[in-house]
């Protein structure tokens, strides 16, 4: 890694510090959305928290995932820190399976998200009607937990979006790819 | 991966969720009322959900009068027939009113309630997400004298049951929920009893269910169910609902009925919680 300069380190930090205040901003009003209204909403925080972690350490990962895990909890009158704890695995797997495996795409994305909403809703069912045998509760799963699922997919391309311009904008660059890498000596090389 | 699961990291990782866990179990203990975090979240976040759910609301409205103007016209034609029929019933409904006018010197609605302590009237602050069985927070919490398991009223009839408070923000569990049962019995016979439960199907419509009702009855459609009280729950003969439907149930040894409740609770902009009345449960006695 090449050695940054005083001011270069100053610009990082701010730019990490006003990430993360986005990050928590968006967080936020995803929350306030989700409280609002009688109709059936997506789970905002899902796409957002899963969008965050595959593009940050492990560490702050996790605890975005907890965070994200604990409103939906207040949201969704859960058991508090129930999908805390869902949440939190979701985002570690997620930033762990694009660190190894996957690129930073949006089919990628998408496709992690919407396991990961599937999951969030299907265990949603299972421990809050299914497991409690209710009459017709297959509905539930069929008109609640697949409407809400399928929202949340959608809804994850905007939330990609957004995600993808603060990205942009202010997360530091500490180091370049490999085709960005060969790209620079091919056009060194031209140069000379 | 394997060096990741043998990593330091993957340890403070495991260690995190552990704490976590511990979190979730600590708010199982806490037999309904919110962890610290929960209810400090939940006050810092009030006046944030309280103002964008009056803007939703607001939304939502306009959106179903677009969406549903062909509805609303066939109902007000409705509504110009049915105001025909009742204007023919008024002549009648005017000797009714002075003799219930009579009636209205000897008894009047505190007397008729004297044993309740109220709180104050409480708002809605948006309904619980995602929930089909439309469980609602309101803007009173224990600071205000609520506790878990006090029922909650409009003037036209049973809301539901508080089960969970923090200090500012409750939330109430509502009579269309599979997990609410409550004792209820026609106003016009008190032989007629059986228990009111939400159920999947009938909560899509608004609808709760009566079931467990005895074969002899005398049950019909438009008899007004009110609550027995014998659970200590609820206060005795509190408005329910009216019956819409009656047959068997599944197992056909009993029957049931389908319930509209005298609350539109998909509606909801406030609410009252009766915080004691005269034949409550109370819990520590009990325990005791």
């Amino acid at each position: 890694m090449r050695i940054r300069t005083t001011r270069e380190q100053h610009i990082f930090r701010f730019k990490t510090a006003l990430r993360w205040i986005i990050y928590y901003l968006l967080i936020f009003i995803s929350f306030i959305i989700m409280t609002s209204g009688t109709l059936y909403k997506p789970v905002l925080l899902v796409p957002l928290a899963v969008g965050i972690a595959i593009n940050n350490n492990l560490y702050a990962s996790a605890v975005t995932g907890a965070i994200c895990g604990f409103l939906i909890d207040i949201c969704c009158g859960k058991l508090f820190g129930y999908n805390a704890v869902v949440l939190t695995v979701f985002c570690i797997a997620a930033n762990l399976v694009f660190e190894l495996y996957l690129k930073d795409r949006f089919i990628n994305y998408i496709i992690i998200t919407a396991a990961a909403s599937f999951l969030q809703c299907w265990l949603d069912y299972k421990f809050y009607y299914q497991i409690w045998g209710y009459e017709h509760v297959g509905r539930i799963f069929r008109r609640v937990s697949m409407k809400i699922w399928l929202y949340t997919v959608i809804s994850a391309v905007f939330v990609f979006l957004v995600l993808k311009l603060v990205n942009r904008l202010l997360m530091p660059r500490e180091h370049l790819t490999i085709e960005e890498a060969i790209n620079t000596n091919i056009q060194t090389e031209n140069r000379r | 991966m394997r060096d990741f699961l043998k990593s330091t990291r993957f340890k403070i990782l495991l260690g995190f969720l552990a704490f976590l866990v511990g979190i979730m179990i600590y708010a199982v203990t806490k037999g309904g009322y919110s962890v610290s975090g929960a209810s400090f979240i939940n006050t810092i976040t009030k006046p944030f959900r309280a103002a964008s759910n009056g803007i939703s609301m607001k939304m939502e409205g306009t959106v179903d009068k677009l969406s549903n103007a062909d509805k609303y016209y066939e109902e007000n034609q409705k509504l110009k027939k049915q105001i025909g029929e009742l204007n023919a019933q008024l002549t009648e409904y005017d000797a009714i009113k002075a003799e219930v006018e009579e009636l209205r010197k000897f008894v009047s609605i505190k007397e008729e309630h004297e044993d309740y302590m109220l709180s104050q009237p409480c708002g809605v602050l948006g309904y619980v997400t995602n929930d089909p069985f439309k469980s609602f927070t309101i803007d009173k919490g224990s600071a205000d004298g609520i506790l878990v398991n006090c029922p909650v009223v409009t003037a036209e009839g049973l809301v539901g049951i508080t089960v969970e408070v923090s200090e500012h923000v409750s939330t109430v569990r509502t009579i269309l929920s599979p997990d609410l049962s409550v004792a209820a019995m026609a106003s016009s016979s008190s032989a007629d009893q059986g228990i009111i439960e939400g159920n999947v199907l009938s909560s899509e419509s608004g609808q709760t269910k009566l079931i467990h009702v005895p074969k002899k009855n005398k049950l019909k459609r438009g008899d007004l169910m009110i609550t027995t009280g014998t659970s200590g729950l609820f206060p005795k003969d509190y408005p329910i609902g009216t019956i819409l439907d009656i047959g068997f149930d599944s197992n056909g040894l009993s029957v049931c009925a389908d319930i509209q409740p005298c609350v539109d609770v998909t509606r909801l902009t406030s609410v009252i919680v009766i915080t004691d009345f005269s034949g409550k449960k109370e819990e520590d006695k009990d325990e005791d």
